[in-house]
């Protein structure tokens, strides 16, 4: 089913929180909709902020936490942008649904500007770098939740 | 000078470059692959930046990769050590049409020493003697029998396009000249797409002797004296020493002012090396130009006192060449090189793996230019050179004493080494009378 986008909104809403808070994953459900926004790695929230989802709605392990939220590395030693130009819009904002093959950014290398496109399907949790940073070959740019 | 430096090279001379911009004073950015996180000069750089997975051309070689990274760090220079971009060039191009100084030869002089054949046409307008041969590809079996007459028995024949050995032939006796010239050339044909073929005079028992150049951006060139390096094994350099057996203050002074002239007069600058062939009468015969720093540089440097990196630098930023050789050249006592490779020593085989132990040797008139440490992976992706071992002593015998205490002292554990080959050469009689050629190893007996 695709996504409305009062869905969007929702999503962009629940990441917003746990991105605010620093939580390591969130789930949210509403009349059949459940989202639940999770990244992987060191940030841990502090136990008195942490939101406990109710027991019912809980779904699977809470190791896959970690499991389900993938990177997207630079393939390259540049200069990274979220826009292809100063005035545009970002290619990708946290809570947003990305495509396999969905271009996220751009990486300058001598002057040349690659678009960036997704290894992963899934929402984008975060984004990693700041815009017109320098990034080297690996670096992880964005995370994504696939869950 | 440089506020910032990009080194596009990793290993021995990563460091050995960092060194020199240290005492510089010059902030440094390390460049890596992926296989090389833990590497040294990873670590002692200010900055380091990933490029690239392991292969060399998604990584040291890939010219975008380091452009970039050189801009997103904001440096002045990028040296590219040796091998890799060292002599690429385009590379030294892009750099100059970013804003961004090559340490090195300009584009143009590059470009001019990777083609042999017109660097040797260049050399010779220069004043400095090349092998008698033809100057072009010879046009038949009767122009090739006609120059071997008149530039003497034995000749050889080569490939224009060849390289390896492949597409070469020594003719010994001028009735079989015609024939080795039609074979030589239907062998270039089949190999290499092209049927050119060149002549030369061909040396039995050569040296392989090099001159250590530096010249500045305003016509001043300086020779820094020799190098013997005949000690070889398939054109792989093992052993290095400094003076050449043999060669007297004054064939050094003559030679160096012959190429103090020659390379003014073609616009070379910075460092750079004219390697020669000698032949058995001691006369020199150029071969071809090194258009970078090389490896076997501490010997020089030894010798000399002059640090040729630091020079390299202060060239490259423009200084005149007083700033980085202030009083004449003097070369003194001996100094020997040993490449320590990271190699089976009976086999040549390269050998990597983790290095379980590594104490390097010190003490008077050693020093050990290295990358190794103890837990530290050789990389199959890269050369196998472990670390460069240089003694120095007031004479030839007390370089020779200290360079086998060190390799007697060197602990490397947990990949083989080409220490105890090193061994074997400096106990030979041919290398302790200083009377070798480049046949040295092939009659070792190895």
């Amino acid at each position: 089913m695709p996504l409305s986008n009062e869905d969007r909104e929702s999503i962009e809403a629940v990441a917003d929180i746990l991105s605010r808070k620093g939580l390591a994953e969130l789930e949210f459900e509403r009349d059949g909709l459940r989202i639940r926004v999770a990244r992987g790695g060191a940030a841990v929230a502090p136990a008195a902020t942490q939101v406990q989802a109710p027991p019912a709605a809980a779904a699977g392990d809470p190791a896959e936490a970690d499991e389900s939220a993938l990177l997207i590395e630079s393939p390259m030693v540049g200069t990274f942008y979220v826009a292809s130009s100063p005035d545009a819009e970002p290619f990708v904002s946290a809570g947003d649904r990305v495509r396999k093959g969905q271009v996220v950014c751009i990486i300058e290398a001598m002057k040349l500007m690659n678009e960036i496109e997704s290894e992963h399907e899934g929402v984008l949790a975060e984004c990693l770098v700041e815009n017109a940073q320098g990034v080297e070959f690996g670096q992880a740019l964005f995370r994504i939740g696939v869950g | 000078m440089f506020d910032k430096v990009l080194i596009a090279n990793r290993g021995e001379i990563a460091l050995r470059i960092i060194a020199a911009c240290r005492e510089l004073g010059a902030k440094t950015v390390a460049v890596y692959s992926t296989v090389d996180r833990d590497a040294l000069h990873v670590e002692l750089a200010d900055e380091a930046i990933c490029i690239g997975e392991a292969r060399s051309s998604h990584s040291y070689l890939s010219v975008p990769a380091i452009i970039s990274a050189a801009e997103i760090a904001d440096v002045d220079a990028i040296h590219p050590g040796y091998g890799f971009l060292a002599e690429d060039a385009r590379f030294a191009e892009i750099c100059r049409d970013c804003g961004i100084r090559f340490v090195g030869p300009s584009a143009e002089a590059i470009r001019l020493m990777g083609d042999k054949a017109r660097a040797r046409r260049a050399a010779a307008a220069a004043g400095i003697p090349v092998m008698p041969g033809s100057e072009e590809p010879l046009g038949s079996a009767a122009e090739a029998s006609a120059l071997a007459a008149e530039v003497g028995l034995p000749v050889i024949l080569k490939a224009a396009a060849g390289g390896g050995g492949r597409g070469m032939r020594v003719v010994r006796d001028l009735g079989e000249i015609e024939g080795a010239f039609r074979r030589a050339s239907a062998e270039a044909g089949a190999a290499f797409g092209s049927g050119q073929v060149y002549l030369e005079k061909y040396v039995e028992r050569p040296r392989h002797i090099e001159f250590q150049v530096l010249a500045d951006e305003r016509g001043k060139v300086v020779s820094v004296g020799e190098r013997e390096c005949s000690i070889q094994r398939r054109h792989q350099k093992l052993l290095e020493e400094a003076p050449a057996n043999g060669m007297s203050a004054e064939s050094r002074a003559r030679a160096g002012e012959v190429l103090a002239r020659a390379l003014a007069s073609i616009g070379y600058s910075n460092a750079g090396t004219v390697e020669f062939l000698m032949d058995e009468s001691g006369d020199l015969h150029f071969i071809e130009m090194n258009a970078r720093i090389q490896v076997e540089h501490p010997v020089t440097e030894a010798v000399s006192g002059i640090d040729l990196v630091r020079a390299q630098l202060l060239l490259a930023a423009g200084e005149p060449l007083e700033a980085a050789v202030p009083g004449p050249v003097e070369v003194r006592g001996c100094a020997i090189e040993c490449r320590v490779n990271a190699e089976d020593p009976r086999t040549f085989l390269p050998s990597a793996g983790r290095i379980e132990r590594y104490v390097p040797p010190g003490g008077p008139g050693i020093r050990v230019d290295s990358a190794a440490y103890s837990g530290w992976h050789v990389q199959p992706h890269y050369d196998s050179l472990i670390a460069k071992v240089t003694a120095f002593g007031a004479t030839r015998p007390d370089a020779i004493r200290r360079m086998k205490r060190a390799l007697s002292m060197f602990v490397v554990e947990g990949v083989k080494t080409s220490i105890p080959l090193h061994r074997r050469i400096l106990e030979s009689k041919p290398f302790l009378d200083g009377r070798y050629d480049t046949r040295f190893i092939e009659e070792m007996g190895l």
